[in-house]
Protein backbone atom coordinates (compact mmCIF):
# COMPACT_ATOMS: atom_id res chain seq x y z
CA UNK A 1 0.00 0.00 0.00
CA UNK A 2 0.93 3.65 -0.01
CA UNK A 3 2.46 3.41 3.44
CA UNK A 4 5.27 1.25 2.08
CA UNK A 5 6.48 4.02 -0.17
CA UNK A 6 7.86 5.95 2.80
CA UNK A 7 11.55 5.41 3.31
CA UNK A 8 13.45 6.43 6.41
CA UNK A 9 17.05 7.21 5.53
CA UNK A 10 19.76 7.33 8.16
CA UNK A 11 22.48 9.89 7.53
CA UNK A 12 25.17 9.96 10.18
CA UNK A 13 23.19 10.29 13.41
CA UNK A 14 20.11 11.83 11.82
CA UNK A 15 17.04 10.45 10.08
CA UNK A 16 15.65 11.84 6.84
CA UNK A 17 12.08 11.13 5.81
CA UNK A 18 10.46 12.44 2.65
CA UNK A 19 6.73 12.96 3.18
CA UNK A 20 4.62 12.09 0.10
CA UNK A 21 2.69 14.93 -1.64
CA UNK A 22 -0.87 13.96 -0.73
CA UNK A 23 -0.82 11.19 1.88
CA UNK A 24 -3.98 9.58 3.24
CA UNK A 25 -4.53 9.27 6.99
CA UNK A 26 -3.18 5.70 7.11
CA UNK A 27 0.04 6.76 5.42
CA UNK A 28 0.46 9.66 7.86
CA UNK A 29 -0.04 7.31 10.82
CA UNK A 30 2.33 4.73 9.33
CA UNK A 31 4.93 7.44 8.83
CA UNK A 32 4.80 8.27 12.54
CA UNK A 33 5.26 4.62 13.53
CA UNK A 34 8.14 4.07 11.13
CA UNK A 35 9.90 7.22 12.31
CA UNK A 36 9.68 6.30 15.99
CA UNK A 37 10.80 2.74 15.32
CA UNK A 38 13.79 4.02 13.32
CA UNK A 39 14.65 6.59 16.02
CA UNK A 40 14.97 3.77 18.54
CA UNK A 41 16.77 1.34 16.21
CA UNK A 42 19.39 3.82 14.99
CA UNK A 43 19.70 5.78 18.23
CA UNK A 44 19.26 8.86 16.08
CA UNK A 45 19.75 12.34 17.50
CA UNK A 46 17.37 14.11 15.21
CA UNK A 47 14.79 13.89 12.48
CA UNK A 48 14.42 15.85 9.27
CA UNK A 49 10.97 15.70 7.70
CA UNK A 50 11.21 16.81 4.09
CA UNK A 51 7.77 18.31 3.36
CA UNK A 52 8.82 20.14 0.19
CA UNK A 53 6.45 18.12 -2.00
CA UNK A 54 3.53 18.25 0.45
CA UNK A 55 0.59 20.00 -1.22
CA UNK A 56 -1.78 20.15 1.68
CA UNK A 57 -1.50 20.16 5.46
CA UNK A 58 -4.84 19.68 7.18
CA UNK A 59 -5.57 19.45 10.90
CA UNK A 60 -5.18 15.66 11.07
CA UNK A 61 -1.82 15.75 9.30
CA UNK A 62 -0.63 18.67 11.44
CA UNK A 63 -1.72 16.98 14.66
CA UNK A 64 0.15 13.79 13.72
CA UNK A 65 3.28 15.80 12.91
CA UNK A 66 2.99 17.70 16.21
CA UNK A 67 2.64 14.40 18.08
CA UNK A 68 5.63 12.96 16.25
CA UNK A 69 7.72 16.01 17.14
CA UNK A 70 6.82 15.55 20.81
CA UNK A 71 7.48 11.81 20.74
CA UNK A 72 10.85 12.31 19.07
CA UNK A 73 11.65 14.92 21.75
CA UNK A 74 10.81 12.39 24.46
CA UNK A 75 13.32 10.06 22.82
CA UNK A 76 15.96 12.76 23.02
CA UNK A 77 15.79 14.00 19.44
CA UNK A 78 14.95 17.22 17.65
CA UNK A 79 12.77 17.51 14.58
CA UNK A 80 13.17 19.93 11.69
CA UNK A 81 10.49 20.36 9.05
CA UNK A 82 12.16 21.23 5.78
CA UNK A 83 10.81 22.99 2.73
CA UNK A 84 7.25 23.93 3.55
CA UNK A 85 5.69 25.47 0.45
CA UNK A 86 4.51 29.07 0.68
CA UNK A 87 0.92 28.10 -0.18
CA UNK A 88 0.93 25.49 2.59
CA UNK A 89 2.41 27.97 5.09
CA UNK A 90 -0.30 30.53 4.29
CA UNK A 91 -3.06 27.95 4.62
CA UNK A 92 -1.67 26.40 7.82
CA UNK A 93 -1.47 29.84 9.44
CA UNK A 94 -5.04 30.76 8.47
CA UNK A 95 -6.25 27.42 9.71
CA UNK A 96 -4.49 28.07 13.02
CA UNK A 97 -2.30 24.98 12.90
CA UNK A 98 0.63 24.56 15.24
CA UNK A 99 3.33 21.99 14.73
CA UNK A 100 4.38 21.09 18.24
CA UNK A 101 7.46 23.27 18.41
CA UNK A 102 9.24 21.74 15.44
CA UNK A 103 12.17 23.67 14.05
CA UNK A 104 11.64 24.86 10.50
CA UNK A 105 14.09 25.16 7.63
CA UNK A 106 13.84 26.29 4.03
CA UNK A 107 15.29 23.06 2.68
CA UNK A 108 16.86 19.77 3.75
CA UNK A 109 20.39 21.16 3.54
CA UNK A 110 19.59 23.93 6.03
CA UNK A 111 17.64 21.47 8.17
CA UNK A 112 20.80 19.38 8.64
CA UNK A 113 22.71 22.54 9.48
CA UNK A 114 20.15 23.40 12.14
CA UNK A 115 20.36 19.99 13.77
CA UNK A 116 24.15 19.88 13.72
CA UNK A 117 24.16 23.34 15.30
CA UNK A 118 22.04 22.26 18.25
CA UNK A 119 24.60 21.89 21.03
CA UNK A 120 22.60 19.73 23.43
CA UNK A 121 20.40 17.54 21.34
CA UNK A 122 17.15 16.83 23.08
CA UNK A 123 18.05 19.22 25.84
CA UNK A 124 14.76 20.93 26.40
CA UNK A 125 12.75 23.62 24.64
CA UNK B 1 -9.61 28.51 -17.71
CA UNK B 2 -11.73 25.49 -18.49
CA UNK B 3 -15.15 25.09 -17.03
CA UNK B 4 -14.97 22.07 -14.71
CA UNK B 5 -17.93 19.68 -14.89
CA UNK B 6 -20.04 19.63 -11.77
CA UNK B 7 -19.64 16.41 -9.87
CA UNK B 8 -20.49 14.37 -6.86
CA UNK B 9 -18.38 12.02 -4.78
CA UNK B 10 -19.60 9.67 -2.07
CA UNK B 11 -17.67 9.92 1.22
CA UNK B 12 -17.71 6.49 2.79
CA UNK B 13 -14.17 5.66 3.73
CA UNK B 14 -11.02 7.36 4.86
CA UNK B 15 -9.60 6.92 1.35
CA UNK B 16 -12.46 9.04 -0.01
CA UNK B 17 -10.96 12.05 1.81
CA UNK B 18 -7.99 11.83 -0.57
CA UNK B 19 -10.34 11.34 -3.55
CA UNK B 20 -12.27 14.45 -2.50
CA UNK B 21 -9.06 16.48 -2.25
CA UNK B 22 -8.08 15.41 -5.77
CA UNK B 23 -11.48 16.19 -7.26
CA UNK B 24 -11.51 19.64 -5.64
CA UNK B 25 -7.92 20.34 -6.67
CA UNK B 26 -8.76 19.53 -10.30
CA UNK B 27 -11.93 21.65 -10.30
CA UNK B 28 -10.28 24.64 -8.61
CA UNK B 29 -7.23 24.50 -10.87
CA UNK B 30 -9.42 24.22 -14.00
CA UNK B 31 -11.36 27.33 -12.91
CA UNK B 32 -8.14 29.29 -12.76
CA UNK B 33 -7.51 29.62 -9.03
CA UNK B 34 -3.89 30.29 -8.08
CA UNK B 35 -1.79 27.85 -6.09
CA UNK B 36 -2.50 29.48 -2.70
CA UNK B 37 -6.25 29.57 -3.19
CA UNK B 38 -6.21 26.01 -4.55
CA UNK B 39 -4.41 24.95 -1.38
CA UNK B 40 -6.95 26.82 0.80
CA UNK B 41 -9.90 25.23 -1.01
CA UNK B 42 -8.41 21.72 -0.95
CA UNK B 43 -7.58 22.06 2.75
CA UNK B 44 -11.13 23.20 3.55
CA UNK B 45 -12.48 20.23 1.57
CA UNK B 46 -10.20 17.91 3.51
CA UNK B 47 -11.50 19.21 6.85
CA UNK B 48 -15.14 19.02 5.80
CA UNK B 49 -14.95 15.54 4.25
CA UNK B 50 -13.17 14.32 7.36
CA UNK B 51 -16.03 15.77 9.43
CA UNK B 52 -18.47 13.65 7.41
CA UNK B 53 -16.36 10.53 7.82
CA UNK B 54 -15.77 11.12 11.55
CA UNK B 55 -19.25 12.14 12.66
CA UNK B 56 -21.64 10.68 10.10
CA UNK B 57 -19.59 7.81 8.64
CA UNK B 58 -20.99 8.48 5.18
CA UNK B 59 -22.22 11.32 3.04
CA UNK B 60 -21.34 13.07 -0.17
CA UNK B 61 -19.50 16.04 -1.59
CA UNK B 62 -20.78 17.97 -4.60
CA UNK B 63 -19.01 20.68 -6.52
CA UNK B 64 -19.94 23.14 -9.26
CA UNK B 65 -18.68 26.29 -10.88
CA UNK B 66 -20.52 29.54 -10.13
CA UNK B 67 -21.11 32.47 -12.47
CA UNK B 68 -22.82 35.33 -10.67
CA UNK B 69 -22.84 38.88 -12.02
CA UNK B 70 -19.58 38.41 -13.86
CA UNK B 71 -17.90 36.75 -10.92
CA UNK B 72 -16.57 33.21 -11.14
CA UNK B 73 -16.41 30.90 -8.17
CA UNK B 74 -16.39 27.35 -6.92
CA UNK B 75 -19.07 25.94 -4.66
CA UNK B 76 -18.64 22.81 -2.57
CA UNK B 77 -21.50 21.15 -0.70
CA UNK B 78 -20.94 18.53 1.97
CA UNK B 79 -23.99 16.54 2.92
CA UNK B 80 -24.57 13.77 5.41
CA UNK B 81 -27.41 12.04 7.24
CA UNK B 82 -25.44 11.83 10.47
CA UNK B 83 -26.27 12.86 14.04
CA UNK B 84 -26.46 16.58 13.20
CA UNK B 85 -25.01 19.49 15.15
CA UNK B 86 -27.06 20.57 18.20
CA UNK B 87 -25.52 24.04 18.37
CA UNK B 88 -24.10 25.24 15.05
CA UNK B 89 -22.97 28.60 16.49
CA UNK B 90 -20.93 26.80 19.13
CA UNK B 91 -19.49 24.37 16.56
CA UNK B 92 -18.26 27.40 14.65
CA UNK B 93 -16.14 28.57 17.59
CA UNK B 94 -12.46 27.88 17.27
CA UNK B 95 -11.34 25.23 19.69
CA UNK B 96 -14.73 23.63 20.05
CA UNK B 97 -14.84 20.00 19.08
CA UNK B 98 -16.91 17.08 20.20
CA UNK B 99 -14.49 14.50 18.86
CA UNK B 100 -10.78 13.86 18.81
CA UNK B 101 -10.19 16.40 16.08
CA UNK B 102 -8.55 19.72 16.65
CA UNK B 103 -11.83 21.61 16.67
CA UNK B 104 -10.78 23.32 13.48
CA UNK B 105 -13.09 21.57 11.04
CA UNK B 106 -15.87 24.10 10.63
CA UNK B 107 -14.22 27.33 11.80
CA UNK B 108 -10.99 26.44 9.98
CA UNK B 109 -12.80 25.78 6.72
CA UNK B 110 -14.71 29.03 7.11
CA UNK B 111 -11.52 31.06 7.41
CA UNK B 112 -10.11 29.45 4.28
CA UNK B 113 -13.21 30.08 2.16
CA UNK B 114 -15.13 33.27 1.27
CA UNK B 115 -18.59 32.05 2.28
CA UNK B 116 -19.95 29.29 4.43
CA UNK B 117 -23.49 28.21 5.28
CA UNK B 118 -24.38 25.39 7.63
CA UNK B 119 -27.76 23.69 7.98
CA UNK B 120 -28.12 21.00 10.57
CA UNK B 121 -30.85 19.14 12.34
CA UNK B 122 -30.23 16.74 15.19
CA UNK B 123 -30.97 13.20 14.10
CA UNK B 124 -31.37 14.22 10.45
CA UNK B 125 -28.02 15.35 9.22
CA UNK B 126 -25.82 18.26 8.23
CA UNK B 127 -25.21 20.22 5.06
CA UNK B 128 -22.27 22.57 4.73
CA UNK B 129 -21.94 24.82 1.70
CA UNK B 130 -18.75 26.76 1.03
CA UNK B 131 -17.78 29.10 -1.78
CA UNK B 132 -14.60 30.68 -3.02
CA UNK B 133 -14.58 33.47 -5.60
CA UNK B 134 -11.92 34.00 -8.17
CA UNK B 135 -10.07 37.30 -7.65
CA UNK B 136 -9.99 39.39 -10.78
Amino acid sequence: MAAESISVIKLRNLLLVTVPPDPDDDTVSALQEQVLEAMARHEAKGLVLDISTVQILDSFFARTIAETVQMVALMGGRTVLAGMRASVAVTATQLGLTLGGALMALDVDRAFDRLQAVPTLGGGV
Amino acid sequence: MTEPHPGELPIQSEADIVMARRAVRNAATALGFGITDVTRIVTAASELTRNIYQYARSGAMRWRALHVKGRVGLELVFEDCGPGIPDVARAMEKGFSSSKGLGMGLPGAKRLMDEMSVWSEVGKGTTVQVRKWLKK
